[in-house]
């Protein structure tokens, strides 16, 4: 008996120990989580610059933070000065030549970088002195050389000519400069011209005025004790003179009076950058400023939200749409919503990202949206706060941004608070499709007729146009007209003609090509072999190993795609028949069922357009008739792709030219390669397309 | 005035905190015998829950061998509460992340949360270990992802089958000897029975240690603890396999044709002490000498200086019985394999010649103290470091003083294990070459 009780108080023991959990759902995430941010403990120079300094004794590494919070800086005839100044600083001193700072950083196991208008350091905490006095006298001491300047500046020069046809570069140059306007900070750009009106002078000119103390802030995180912090930076910062950075005036920035469509034609483009903008005026001390960021998540934010969702995922426009917004205690700021889309359906894409703004603008959000982004949100924010850099950030923004004290310590509360009405107002207030301009970069030839068609809410959107500087423009002429008599046969002929003629060609039984290109850094090879018979090979190789392979003889061939062997279906081999017979006008001339489309601009020569089918146009210069062009489009998992394929430097080889620069791009990628050597009826083997 | 006195009196009071400079934690067992590790760190709201498992690729049998790494695919499969494919939606729902992995001696799981969704986490890995769903479409499923995985990884990525290459040869008798991943054909035919009677072997709270990391209340947290992972019942006890390698006396010559590249490789590995033992350290400083970032030893003069290597490797790894350490190269040009090995062995030879010099010694102790202070910068590295001294080096303090280990270590001492370790005659060298071309 008493046995059972001594069981049934144990049973009940149990019971209350396994408390009453349920399994069956996933728990309920407790209440918003209270921040424990450090208070950083503060100190200031006599010249100006504050030190907030975060002890942090869990690793014993340090990490050390200047910033300069001035003002944006209007570089005008000579923007380009803030980059060079950047790019020359952080090399050494006056006191240490740059071969041994870089080596005792490196012995140290140490970083330290000093930007225009800021500087980085991090190391073990037992080097944090001479971390410390290092940084300070590359910051404070730079050895401005007029050889290191030249060294910089060809390389910004080289950096601007190799972005001169570059569809995203031009496009968000231009988006900056009209949305700002090219008179103000955030809108002027640097050109050739304005780099090569920078003297070594106004490098060092730059760095006084504007590497100074006033709106500096220095911050010191990590495995140090305040005293000792206090000491070294004392004693290593006081030499920094005492100066505040020169101000501007500027007109603000203003929204345009009604929607419009801003045209910027680049005729190599094979996508259009698309980018629906409105000027806002956000701080972070707004009281709807993270009602504002849930909005731009939900409209925007990544790849749930619903511009994503939208135009990658449902209508296949794009590889990825997303919207940015911005704060900023100086100046009105931009939003943006924005894609690369292809060409066929630049004006879809238009309305689009217009109908998903004023959705947003128009309409509640869902519960579910709502729930996804605050706990996204959360998540995300919870986590970087780990990084010793969010928190030196976060004690940063409180100081230089205006923020109340525990702006940090409740934001998960306040984001957790926030309600869809209050996500439709900040909508309302920071999205415009009334007032926005739509900017279009991307190929005029194609776009620009569906693009005048497009209508927003039963109205037309105006279309203005603007040339790659951001200058107001004439819309292009498209259209130039086709000489009398010329016709798809005599384009093809006048290109055969213009490689060598006919006969030449036909004499032709086989060649090889060996071509290499550079991608990241790395060398892309490519070996190319074809007969008269149907025979063809093609190896790209990525330093030295073989990433695709194709090889054809007669009716049946096979791929290797990193290394993986894979025999080619009926319809691939009729296909790489057709693709790689050696001279294929020769075949388009034989069939006769190519048209003429018309004149168009590609770069800047004049070129026929041949349409060879529905998915291939071919491109010849009407003054040399040479190919410069093969544009098409492919399907893949019902995405389309464009490839183009540019022929550029023309070479004869046994009485044939032959281009040797031959310019791929697929989606976002491009490679040139440069042709090193073609034989012709000469080293080409039967065991090549075994 | 009042608050800088305030402020002054903190400083006083953190400045006797600063000389601990440590890793926190608390250790204990529950009745069924899971071990517990706890590292408070409140400084940010994030919570790491991990769960690491004493099995690996060597307590497979060796005719069912890549169970334990298949085990970590289908453990994600889902459970008696949680349906299939809803894992990975209840971790974003929370706003956190997971993942998984598996290696010689241990598979571990782990999940980051905000920490108001610790419990979240608990219930996730308490869910993992009590009502695993192992059913035929689970397995099939990840049947198929497996051995996507094996092609992506080992079959079709240039030199892909390098480690599995060097186990094999490296090993004839003990279970490291076949790789991780394992044999496609073994899990083929392995039947549902098979990987049942795996989980209940090895998926007993007697094998695991859970970590939690990060943002929490103790108390409250070990009642959860309890609460999860409390009614688990404790397993049998495991049987682990006590194989000892005949040591190599004469160099082991070996050649593996890769179809995936071009360029030969040279790689040359030697058995080494097992992971918690001192001499596994010197080791991996010897490796860091020698060519760990372009300012080592191989690096400096293969690629930077004579041009005559593309790449230079040189990995220890560790594991619980043996390591294995493992140095080689690809030549550039018309450099032969062989070249490339007389230039290690050059190297390696210096090493047991000669002290390494103290300008060397000290930039290697910077970066081991770098390394080590940089693994430990999140909680999540801090977790799956404490799961794994404790599991595998059988001191979970050493998350504290594994640098002083290194910091113990003299130049004289590199140059004895240098000696007693990488001799030629000790070694195995694999020729890694590119598949030849068919006659035809």
């Amino acid at each position: 008996m008493k046995k059972y009780i001594v069981l049934a108080a144990l049973s009940l023991f149990i019971t209350a120990t396994y408390a009453q959990i349920n399994r069956t759902t996933p728990p309920k995430p407790g209440p918003a989580p209270q921040i424990n941010l450090k208070e950083p403990a503060r100190f200031e120079l006599l010249n100006g610059l504050k030190v907030l300094v975060v002890e942090n004794h869990k690793l014993p590494r340090v990490r050390l933070q200047l910033s300069i919070d001035n003002p944006p800086i209007l570089e005008g005839d000579k923007a380009g000065v803030s980059a060079l100044t950047g790019s020359m600083l952080g090399k050494g001193s006056k006191n240490i030549p740059k071969d041994d700072f870089y080596e005792e950083v490196d012995f140290l196991g140490a970083n330290i970088y000093i930007g225009d208008q800021s500087a980085f350091a991090s190391s073990l905490s037992k080097y944090f002195p001479r971390v410390l006095e290092l940084m300070a006298d590359a910051a404070l001491n730079p050895d401005f050389t007029q050889e290191e300047f030249e060294k910089e500046k060809n390389i910004i020069l080289t950096s601007i000519k190799s972005e001169e046809k570059d569809v995203s570069a031009i496009a968000a140059r231009v988006q900056g400069a009209l949305a700002y306007g090219k008179n103000h900070p955030y809108g002027e750009f640097m050109t050739e011209e304005t780099v090569n009106n920078v003297t070594l002078m106004d490098v060092e000119e730059f760095y006084r005025s504007y590497f100074v103390p006033a709106n500096a802030y220095l911050v010191v995180i990590g495995d140090v004790d305040f005293d000792t912090v206090k000491e070294l930076v004392t004693e290593a910062f006081t030499p920094w003179t005492k100066a505040a950075p020169p101000s501007f005036s500027y007109t603000d920035p203003k929204d345009v009076q009604y929607t419009q469509i801003n045209f910027v034609d680049v005729p190599n483009a094979v996508q259009s950058e698309v980018a629906v903008e409105n000027i806002t005026h956000l701080k972070m001390k707004d009281e709807d400023y993270l009602d504002a960021l849930l909005a731009n998540r939900i409209l925007g934010g990544g790849s749930q939200a619903r511009l994503f969702k939208n135009l990658r995922e449902d209508k296949g426009y794009t590889y990825g749409s997303y919207s940015g917004i911005r704060a900023n205690k100086f100046s009105p700021m931009r939003f943006d919503a924005f894609a690369q889309v292809r060409n066929a359906v630049t004006d879809s894409s238009v309305v689009e990202i217009l109908k998903e703004i004023d959705k947003m603008t128009s309409e509640p959000v869902t519960d579910e949206e709502l729930a996804n982004a605050k706990s996204k949100y959360a998540g995300s924010f919870v986590m970087a706060l780990e990084k010793p850099e969010t928190v030196a950030n976060y004690a940063l923004n409180i100081e230089t941004e205006g923020l109340p004290k525990d702006f940090y310590k409740t934001y998960l509360e306040r984001i957790d608070a926030i309600t869809k009405d209050d996500v439709q107002k900040a909508a309302q207030k920071y999205f415009s499709t009334t007032n926005a301009r739509v900017v279009v970069t991307g190929k005029g030839s194609e776009v620009l007729e569906n693009l005048e068609k497009v209508t927003f809410k039963g109205k037309a959107v105006p279309v203005l146009f603007y040339d790659k500087y951001a200058n107001k423009t004439e819309k292009p002429d498209y259209n130039a007209a086709v000489p009398e008599g010329m016709d798809a046969n005599a384009v093809l002929e006048k290109y055969i003609e213009a490689i060598g003629g006919e006969s030449k060609l036909e004499g032709v039984d086989s060649y090889s090509m060996m071509a290499e290109a550079e991608m990241q850094g790395m060398k892309l090879e490519l070996e190319m072999k074809k007969t008269s018979k149907d025979q063809f090979m093609q190896d790209v190789k990525v330093m030295g190993n073989s990433m695709q392979k194709q090889v054809l003889d007669g009716d049946t061939g096979y791929a290797m795609v990193q290394g993986q062997r894979k025999d080619l279906s009926p319809e691939e081999v009729a296909k790489i028949k057709e693709e790689s017979a050696a001279f294929p006008e020769l075949n388009y001339l034989a069939a006769g069922d190519v048209t003429l489309e018309g004149i168009e601009p590609v770069g800047d020569r004049q070129v026929y357009k041949l349409k060879i089918n529905d998915s291939k146009s071919v491109f010849y210069d009407v003054e040399t008739g040479l190919k410069v062009q093969e544009v098409s489009v492919q399907e893949v998992q019902g995405q389309q792709f464009t490839s183009t394929l540019g022929y550029d430097d023309y070479k004869e080889v046994s009485g044939i030219k032959f281009p040797f620069i031959i310019k791929q791009s697929v989606g976002p990628q491009n490679f040139e390669f440069k042709v090193l050597e073609i034989k012709v009826n000469e080293g080409v083997d039967a065991s090549d397309f075994k | 005035m009042k608050k800088h006195l305030f402020s002054t009196l903190t400083l006083v009071f953190s400045g006797v905190l600063l000389s601990a400079q440590e890793v926190n934690f608390e250790e204990y067992d529950l009745d069924n015998g899971l071990h517990v590790i706890l590292h408070q760190d409140n400084s940010a709201p994030v919570v790491t829950t991990s769960v690491m498992y004493h099995v690996g690729s060597k307590d497979e049998d060796p005719d069912k061998t890549g169970f334990a790494h298949f085990f970590e695919h289908l453990l994600f499969e889902g459970t008696k509460n949680i349906e299939r494919g809803e894992w990975d939606q209840i971790t974003a729902a929370n706003g956190g992340r997971n993942n998984a992995n598996t290696f010689l001696d241990r598979t571990y799981y782990y999940e980051v949360f905000p920490s108001n969704s610790l419990e979240v986490g608990l219930w996730l890995e308490s869910e993992r270990l009590m009502h695993p769903i192992i059913g035929q479409v689970g397995v099939d499923t990840q049947k198929e992802v497996v051995q996507e995985e094996r092609r992506l990884r080992t079959d079709n990525a240039p030199y892909g089958a390098f480690f599995e290459q060097i186990l094999k040869n490296l090993y004839t008798k003990h279970p490291y000897r076949w790789g991780v991943i394992g044999s496609l054909d073994h899990l083929a035919s392995a039947t549902l029975d098979d990987f049942k009677k795996f989980n209940k072997t090895y998926y007993v709270p007697n094998n695991g240690v859970l970590v939690v990391a990060g943002d929490f209340e103790t108390a409250k947290t070990k009642k959860m603890i309890e609460d999860y992972f409390g009614p688990i019942p404790r397993g049998a006890e495991i049987k682990r396999p006590d194989v000892k390698e005949d040591p190599i006396t004469e160099t082991k010559f070996a050649k593996y044709y890769d179809p995936n590249i071009q360029i030969p490789a040279i790689l040359l590995a030697y058995r080494t002490p097992g992971q918690g033992q001192r001499d596994a350290y010197v080791i991996n400083m010897i490796s860091t000498y020698l060519s760990d970032g372009e300012s080592s030893k191989l690096y400096k003069k293969l690629v930077d200086e004579k041009k005559m290597a593309l790449q230079i490797l040189s990995v220890p790894i560790d594991a619980e019985d043996y390591s294995s350490y493992i140095v080689g190269g690809l030549p550039v040009g018309d450099n032969s394999i062989q070249d490339i090995k007389n230039e290690i062995d050059e190297e390696i030879l210096k090493i047991q010649m000669e002290l390494i010099s103290e300008k060397d010694y000290q930039k290697l102790q910077n970066k081991f103290e770098n390394q080590f202070v940089n693994a430990n910068s999140s909680v999540e590295g801090i977790a799956n470091s404490l799961a794994e001294n404790y599991m595998l080096k059988d001191d979970t303090n050493l998350i504290n003083t594994e640098i002083d280990i290194y910091r113990s270590i003299t130049r004289e001492e590199i140059m004895e294990v240098a000696k007693k370790y990488l001799k030629v005659n000790q070694r195995i060298e694999l020729e890694y070459l590119p598949e030849q071309k068919d006659a035809n």
